[in-house]
């Protein structure tokens, strides 16, 4: 008995992969021999559990069988547009948007949303109150602006209950903020949903929420008004949406209740607020001498004063005003840090800040690092420029 | 002027024992600096955290018995039509329960009254109610509302009094039964909480401890703008044109 002689150049021959003026080959095709080639470094990439950057490999066989790859010969295109053309079924969000930018805590509801969506094919509508960027980058595929004219929560709620009944989506999702949660509860009462508040796991099965303080969770499947509790649910990381605008559903709301005779917005006292709450916090360091003029400036842009340990150990600012790790953590979108150098745990307050600008006479200073505008200059002849070109501008 | 403090069946976050919410007893303080006709109602089977809130400045508390399990809606519904109160006012969550904080909102559908959530201040004048909302970054919101109305109370709203055992020993209960009203039988199930771990989106989640630090005290995206050495002047344009393309600062006057 004799056996055909195998010719490896041939063999390999067969796996040239066409169109490229570099020779390659499928490597992991199954070669004739029968016998199955392993790719350890592929199957260590399977088991790769998501989302850290140690290495953790899940050997529970979850994963499933490994697949071949697909090698893709063509050039890989440039990141394109995912279209849901005909969606089987709608999941609408309203998120909070303060200023017409999407919070963290949006940017979660629509992640979910596309979870629940992508279930499904459905796709994920937004019902926005006025103009907000960024929708198609975090997964909307169509928007429907709503009159956001009125400031009054039970109008908007209105406008919600008709898009409701119009557009009969699978799900209606509204963060558990203040603005949201307070919504959410208007439309649940108004239409008499169900609502499941403050949802702390969302998948399109199940649903948990904490009750009786914490000391009970509450699962099921999710009804059509769902609220999202803050970091229950990762944003869209994939690719971007389309974000195509339609028209709002016709209906005629009822009037506004005669109860409410007007709404308004006051104006915000920056200097008597607590720093945790505060949005717009300037901070004072080592680098000043002058706090009287800080706090001037302070004043005269609006922000919440706060300072370093050390100004704080001095004796020269309240204990209150202490950033960073053993004081407040800021929530605030903007800081303003002025000859701060920028300790570990004073970075640690500012971690949770969107915009940091830094004055600072050293170059190599970590605020520097961190700040998105930083300032080589002495803190104490910068304040009074600063104070001086604003009261210029109110003169104007 | 009569107000009318919507209590719950609250437990004690910790011990478990039969407690009132923070934000009743902050919605008792807040209706005695406006009236001294302020009364509670409660509507459940068992009014032992209600008879609590007695103590904290409540001078009566009308209870409706409720079989366990029962929808209390149209008992205080039926209730706050008979003792017609110019004024509801009710915590932000209930201190048990499912806590989804949907009672006052039914309530004032059913009543047609508005309602002024998270309330941190209240004045009457002329049968207008003011009342201050807290929203989120210290932003306050002034709403004028014609009377009756109904509100939610915010945990930043003036401390609660203290609790006096005399009040609470003097204090008025008035028992009557309920409307009964059996809940459909499609609740949720329940379980042991079980927390959760808060989802980051950062590459450093579940990182050594270092690379966390370093995750949390340095700016995600790349470093900014550096200016060296500028004149103060240059620095402070510099300064105020960022901060406005920021949206942080208002535009300057003249400007727009």
């Amino acid at each position: 008995m004799s056996r055909t002689r195998r010719d490896p150049r041939e063999e390999r021959e067969a796996r040239r992969l066409a169109g490229s003026g570099r020779p390659r080959w499928r490597l992991d095709a199954p070669p004739t021999s029968g016998r199955l080639r392993r790719d350890p470094r592929r199957e260590i990439d399977a088991l790769r559990v998501a989302g850290t950057t140690r290495l953790r490999l899940d050997r529970t066989g979850r994963a499933g069988p490994l697949a071949l790859p697909t090698i893709d010969t063509a050039a890989v295109a440039a990141p394109t547009i995912r279209i849901v053309d005909d969606p089987a079924y709608l999941v609408t969000v309203v998120p909070d948007a303060p200023g017409g930018r999407l919070a963290p805590l949006d940017r979660q509801l629509l992640g979910a949303a596309r979870t629940l969506a992508d279930a499904g094919g459905g796709a994920v509508l937004v019902l926005s109150f006025g103009q907000i960027d960024g929708l198609g980058a975090a997964g909307a595929d169509r928007i429907v602006a709503l009159d956001a004219e009125s400031g009054d929560p039970s109008a908007r709620a209105a406008a919600l209950a008709i898009a409701l009944a119009a557009l009969q989506p699978r799900h209606m999702l509204l963060p558990e903020s203040a603005g949201g949660g307070d919504l959410a509860r208007r439309l649940a009462a108004k239409t008499g949903e169900a609502l499941f508040a403050g949802a702390e796991s969302l998948t399109a099965r199940l649903a948990t929420r904490p009750a009786a303080n914490r000391r009970i969770e509450q699962r099921g499947a999710p009804p059509r008004l769902v609220t999202l509790a803050p970091d229950a649910h990762l944003p869209h990381a994939g690719a971007p949406h389309e974000a195509r605008a339609i028209a709002a559903p016709e209906g005629r709301a009822d009037a506004p209740h005669t109860g409410i005779l007007s709404i308004e917005d006051l104006p915000v006292a920056a200097d008597a607020l607590p720093l945790a709450e505060a949005d717009f916090v300037i901070s004072a360091g080592n680098g000043i001498t002058d706090f009287e003029l800080f706090r001037a400036l302070a004043r005269a842009l609006g922000a919440t004063p706060g300072a370093s340990r050390m100004v704080c150990d001095a004796g020269l600012m309240p204990r209150a005003a202490q950033v960073g790790a053993s004081g407040t953590v800021l929530e605030a979108s903007c800081y303003f840090a002025l000859g701060i150098s920028g300790a570990p745990q004073h970075l640690q307050g500012v971690a949770r800040c969107e915009h940091v600008v830094a004055v600072n006479t050293d170059l190599h200073a970590a605020m520097v690092e961190r700040a998105g505008l930083a300032i080589i200059a002495d803190a104490q002849q910068v304040m009074p420029a600063l104070i001086a070109l604003l009261t210029a501008e109110g003169e104007e | 002027m009569k107000a009318l403090v919507l209590l719950s069946d609250g437990r004690h976050p910790v011990s478990g024992r039969p407690a009132p919410a923070g934000t009743e007893l902050q919605a008792i303080a807040l209706a005695r600096g406006l009236t001294e006709e302020v009364a509670g109602l409660y509507a459940g089977p068992d009014a032992a955290a209600a008879r609590t809130a007695l103590g904290h400045g409540l001078a009566r508390l009308e209870h409706r018995r409720l079989p366990e399990g029962d929808d209390p809606l149209p008992s205080l519904a039926a209730a706050i039509a008979a003792a017609a109160p110019d004024l509801v006012l009710a915590g932000r969550r209930a201190g048990a329960g499912a806590q989804t904080g949907l009672v006052p909102y039914q309530l004032a559908e059913a009543l047609g009254w508005p309602l002024v959530p998270d309330v941190v201040a209240l004045t009457v004048a002329d049968g207008v109610l003011e009342a201050v909302q807290a929203l989120p970054k210290g932003a306050r919101r002034r709403w004028r509302v014609k009377l009756p109305a109904l509100v939610t109370v915010h945990p930043a709203a003036p401390v609660a009094a203290s609790f006096a055992i005399g009040m609470a020993r003097s204090g008025h209960v008035e028992d009557a039964p309920g409307i009964d009203a059996p809940q459909d039988g499609t609740a949720l199930e329940e379980r042991p909480y079980r927390p959760r771990p808060r989802l980051i989106a950062s590459a450093a989640a579940g990182a050594s401890a270092a690379e966390r630090l370093k995750a949390a005290t340095q700016s995600a995206g790349p470093g900014g703008r550096v200016m060296v050495d500028p004149t103060p002047e240059e620095a402070a344009r510099a300064i105020l044109e960022h901060l406005r393309a920021l949206g942080v600062l208002k535009p300057a006057p003249g400007r727009d």
